[in-house]
């Protein structure tokens, strides 16, 4: 990067199946994260619209209910890490000097978006490339863990109920427990496709999320006694060739993915796994998180689990994962989850998370996959004002 | 008897024989010595060309699960609420992604799989089908 940058400004509209309009919460998101930075929409120098599956031309209308402008205003589209996309082509825009403020603000809701793709398949009648639900895809992850490293579906459960009780202290999370959950509750909830039962699988809602970056001349001028977040990796991949590729009906590629493009975002930011304080990652179902443990760097082949097992990541443990409660309880809404957690991360660098706040928290690993697929991840990181 | 015909072209060969089994069409590149399935405009690892070729019908299965949904909406498998998926390894080297025919309780890692085409629609004599794979021994 050209520029350093930083993350000036966050906010979100919280995700649930509330039926809020996509253009409620996009205003409610970005006017959020411009009052969190302290500026002006006219301040911003690029808008990056992050959403999935609606109207081409709603991006840049609901922009207008920001201001009328002028700012060049684009859409971004890729799949689950849509929201990851729209934040990294704003670091870029700033990195490269184009902009000094960059705006990425994603928003959608993913049981709108599937009625209208049901009605699609529906009305187009089966295809061989049929659909194959994500719940289906990560459950042949799943079996095929249980019989190579011996996971339990007890552990399956574990990283979910974990999730949900970290969503409890998020006032953006979907899945609001009034208690705390436990692997019984979770294991006994229906099953969806073995061995992933409902508490284990994402929520579906919609939602918002915004986060503004900036080059460090802002960063420094907005701080207002807060340390700043800077973006110190952000890397996209899509899939390379390994055996055993599947090229018709994968949600997302070979678990590879995960590792190359982690592998290159440590490398950009200078940080190892032992370096990280807390990860937000594409945990759309357990097994994700698992195998993530190990691929990411955190633990050696299929010995992923013993890091739920022991605690290390919950909250209060040495590294939390989903902090925030994850795809699995803060929810999945495609266009915006990468931004919110973005807007977990920053809060957690401020040290303004409340009661999910990762104590010393310096540096962020943020991942997502989106099916197709690619591979987002970020590397954020605390630095003195 | 219904006639059957492919859902869709260029991914599986539908036997007039019914001793014959179906087939899986695909790609060889000799460049890079690998098979890929569905076919492929060129090599995906070296950007030389490529030739179609015929997967073979019999496997090994690699991962399987069970979905509590219809599959593909309106077509019925099993007892209509529920399908199987898996993921087969052919001797090819090719891993493919199939509807898979049982119930809970019928597939096990490494067990042989074979393919067979399902019925998926029917319109007035023709029957439409793709493919699927099944324990051997069932």
């Amino acid at each position: 990067m050209l520029e350093d940058v930083y993350v000036i400004g966050v906010g979100m509209h919280p995700f649930g199946k509330h039926g809020a309009s996509n253009r409620t919460m996009s205003y409610t998101a970005g006017k959020a994260a411009l009052q969190d930075a302290g500026i002006k929409f006219r301040d911003v120098g690029y808008l990056y619209n992050g959403y999935l599956g609606g109207d081409p031309i709603e991006g840049v209308g609901y922009a207008k209910d920001l201001g009328l402008t002028g700012v060049p205003v684009v859409h971004i589209e890729n799949a689950s890490a849509t929201g990851s996309s729209a934040f990294r082509e704003a670091c870029l825009q700033v990195a490269g000097g184009g902009v000094e403020v960059a705006m990425a603000l994603g928003y959608d809701d993913i049981v709108r978006m599937g009625k209208r793709m049901m009605q699609t398949h529906m009305a187009e009648g089966p295809k061989v490339e049929g659909m194959v639900l994500p719940a289906a895809f990560f459950a042949l992850w799943a079996v095929r863990r249980m019989h190579e490293a011996g996971t339990t579906i007890e552990t399956f459960a574990k990283v979910a109920a974990k999730n949900w009780n970290h969503a409890r202290f998020n006032p953006m999370a979907q899945r609001q427990a009034d208690h705390e959950v436990t692997v019984e509750e979770v294991l006994a909830s229906s099953m969806i496709a073995y061995p992933h039962t409902s508490m284990m699988a994402c929520a579906t809602g919609g939602g918002a999320a915004c986060a503004i970056v900036a080059n460090k001349k802002w960063a420094k001028k907005l701080a207002n006694g807060r340390p700043l977040v800077r973006v110190t990796a952000s890397q996209l991949a899509s899939e390379q060739y390994v055996d055993g590729h599947i090229f018709m009906g994968a949600v997302v590629g070979p678990s590879e993915l995960t590792a190359t493009t982690t592998k290159a975002a440590y490398e950009q930011a200078g940080v190892g796994p032992k370096d990280i304080s807390f990860v937000h990652v594409h945990d759309a179902f357990p097994i994700e998180e698992l195998m993530y443990y190990e691929s990411m760097g955190f633990a050696a082949p299929g010995e992923g689990d013993k890091l739920i097992h022991d605690g290390t990541t919950a909250l209060g443990g040495r590294c939390p994962w989903s902090p925030d409660g994850g795809l699995i309880a803060r929810g999945h809404p495609g266009g915006p989850t990468g931004l919110a957690q973005v807007w977990d991360s920053t809060l957690q660098l401020r040290g303004e998370a409340g009661k999910r706040q990762v104590a010393g928290a310096k540096n962020g690993l943020v991942h997502m996959m989106g099916a197709g697929s690619v591979c987002a991840v970020h590397v954020l990181s605390r630095e003195n004002a | 008897m219904a006639k059957q015909v492919a859902l869709e072209p260029g991914y599986f060969t539908v036997p007039e024989d019914s001793n014959e089994l179906p087939r899986l069409l695909a790609s060889y590149s000799k460049s890079a010595d690998k098979y890929f399935f569905p076919r492929r405009p060129q090599c995906p690892i070296t950007e030389e060309p490529v030739e179609d070729v015929q997967l073979s019908p019999e496997g090994i299965l690699y991962s399987w699960t069970y979905v509590q949904m219809p599959f593909m909406g309106s077509a019925q498998m099993g007892d209509g609420k529920a399908h199987g998926v898996g993921q087969i390894d052919l001797p090819e080297g090719v891993r493919i992604q199939s509807v898979i025919r049982g119930k809970m309780g019928d597939w096990k890692i490494g067990m042989p799989m074979r393919l067979e085409l399902i019925p998926v629609k029917k319109k007035g004599e023709t029957e439409y089908v793709t493919f699927s794979f099944g324990p051997i021994n069932k």
